[in-house]
């Protein structure tokens, strides 16, 4: 799986670079900032782009601007933002584009290598992995309001797993309970929500969009972000 | 807008004092010379310069009222008033050489004209200037303000600091320990070394999470990457009740004021999620005249004032170095709105 690196701190891109080369990603660049990040998907067939926030030239938010346009250019392209700090409202900008390939998530997570890696697998099949803290959030949120409102409380704790990136496996082992009755949850989280038919990991990824759109007050982030002019 | 521009942009030349003024010192001139010359032509007493006196009392008194007003605004009476008084003196002086010498009568009006005028200076040089009034309020306001300031500061280094001891350095600490630990069972007992590499690493992420709350209390990320506005949108979806955030910034504003406005904001949000019971609540923010107003209101039990220790106190201290006031309409029974205002401008959209 071919993967580029955008981080301009050289500790931390070199350390995620030999955590996916040990789990045999090829990576094929490692840059330091947005335009060479830009300049290496224009000409380099990329699965999966990871990449920090926060960059050169301002330090705020370049990273996810230049996600955000990665996939204007290339829809559905996969991207995994990494970030000091998490923010819902980034998440939904993520979001806009489409839930399908997007992976944001805390630095720290890194540290658990084995589900970091498993969330940028999943995210290069086209999959959605937003970071526990996002999700935390938002289940307090739209526990009550429609659609959410019609799931049970079990039902909500599997579909915060699933926005976590999680495999049915891995929520069964987390809650305790067999794939079996995970499998009927998912179901009957489909069914509530009205997702149409479809392959399956695509209805996962609608459910959780679903779910992001709860508690969406109307009106609310409706307002496309650049990055500052310099 | 003064009057003399007027007359040269089109206007009639009586829509002006400077025309009226011209024309009357045409028409002046116009009589004293026919006076002049019909003088001449009969000889006699020299009575035209009564006539000419007559002409120019009136241009001289105008001629000193419209001197006079040029003065600075706070010096226009009395120079009005001393240029008046030079006019009429002039004028009794001229009646006195009309009249053939003589007596100096006016001596004594131009000494009372002289007494009247240095009292009216002495008045103006020893009345209480409402303007230093105003600075020495000021001064007041800027002293207990800027102590307010300085304390908030000094407080907030403390709680850093205490934050950044007791939290990630505790916790690295303890990393460093583990490590330590383990470093000495490498050979001897593996199972309690993982379990140490374990522990090492849930407390540097403990310690990592400490270092973000500690960094979030200095400055929010947020804040520098999107403003007072994205910033305060953020906030409004990480709570846990729904918040309409309504209106906008043209552009940033400066940082302190940024901060200030950030944290007074959270505060009044806090506030609302830890007091209200409110089911919902709203933000309005925007800058109309040079004002930043951010209004924070909820639907709640209402009842919140100065004196219910929620903190707004401390909003109040936060907003007074930017001469910044705050408002509170929160009768029992609520609903609860705070409107905070800044006089700031905005720098020109995201530059």
């Amino acid at each position: 799986m071919r993967v580029v690196i955008a981080e301009d701190l050289a500790l931390l891109r070199d350390g995620l670079s030999r955590l996916l080369r040990a789990h045999d990603f090829d990576v094929v660049a490692e840059v330091g900032d947005p335009e060479a990040l830009a300049a290496v998907l224009a000409g380099t067939p990329v699965d999966v782009a990871i990449m920090d926030v926060r960059m050169p030239p301002t330090f705020t938010n370049e990273g996810l601007v230049a996600a955000i346009e990665a996939r204007a250019r290339r829809p559905g392209m996969p991207v995994v933002v990494l970030s000091q700090y998490v923010q819902q409202l980034y998440a939904r900008e993520l979001m806009r584009s489409g839930a399908e390939g997007i992976g944001y998530l805390l630095k720290d997570r890194v540290a658990d290598v084995r589900t970091f890696v498993d969330a940028v697998r999943q995210v290069a099949a086209g999959g959605t992995v937003l970071d526990p803290k996002v999700v935390a959030v938002l289940m307090s949120q739209h526990a009550r309001g429609e659609p959410m409102g019609r799931l049970t409380a079990r039902e909500r704790e599997v579909l915060g797993l699933m926005a976590e990136g999680r495999s049915n496996a891995a929520i069964a082992a987390k809650l305790f309970v067999t794939g079996k009755a995970i499998d009927k949850h998912i179901n009957s989280i489909f069914m509530k929500l009205d997702l149409p038919l479809a392959h399956d990991d695509n209805r996962r990824v609608l459910a959780v969009l679903r779910y992001l759109q709860g508690g969406s007050p109307p009106g609310d982030g409706d307002r496309q972000w650049s990055l500052p002019a310099t | 807008m003064t009057v003399g521009t007027r007359a040269t942009s089109g206007w009639p030349w009586w829509a002006s004092w400077q025309g009226i003024f011209r024309f009357e010192a045409f028409v002046s001139a116009a009589i004293g010379l026919a006076a002049g010359l019909a003088w001449a032509t009969t000889g006699g007493h020299f009575w035209p310069a009564w006539v000419w006196f007559g002409l120019g009392v009136p241009l001289a008194l105008q001629g000193a009222v419209r001197w006079g007003l040029r003065a600075p605004k706070g010096e226009r009476a009395l120079f009005v008033h001393a240029a008046v008084s030079f006019a009429l003196a002039a004028i009794q002086l001229t009646i006195w050489l009309l009249a053939g010498l003589g007596y100096f009568w006016p001596v004594w009006p131009i000494l009372g004209l002289g007494l009247v005028l240095s009292v009216h200076f002495w008045i103006v040089r020893h009345r209480p200037n409402a303007r230093e009034q105003a600075l020495a309020n000021r001064v007041d306001v800027l002293t207990r303000t800027r102590r307010g300031a300085l304390d908030i500061q000094a407080a907030e280094l403390q709680r850093v600091e205490r934050d950044l001891h007791d939290g990630a350095q505790a916790r690295l600490v303890s990393v460093a320990m583990s490590l330590g630990l383990a470093e000495t069972l490498l050979s001897s007992d593996p199972d309690l070394l993982a379990e140490l590499l374990s522990e090492a690493r849930s407390t540097t992420l403990a310690a990592l999470d400490d270092l973000r709350t500690v960094m979030q209390g200095i400055q929010p990320p947020v804040l520098a990457d999107r403003g007072l506005e994205g910033a305060v949108r953020a906030l409004a979806l990480d709570l846990a009740i729904p918040v309409t955030v309504t209106g906008g910034l043209a552009g940033r504003a400066p940082a302190p004021v940024e901060s200030a406005a950030y944290f007074t904001a959270a505060e009044c949000l806090a506030n609302v999620v830890k007091h209200s019971t409110a089911a919902s609540a709203w933000v309005d923010l925007r800058h109309q005249g040079r004002l930043l107003s951010i209004t924070v209101g909820d639907n709640g039990q209402g009842g919140a004032s100065l004196d219910g220790g929620t903190g707004l106190r401390g909003v109040i201290r936060r907003l007074e170095p930017f001469d910044g006031t705050l408002t509170i309409s929160s009768p029992a029974g609520g609903p609860t709105s705070v409107t905070m205002e800044v006089p700031c401008a905005l720098s020109s959209p995201k530059t």
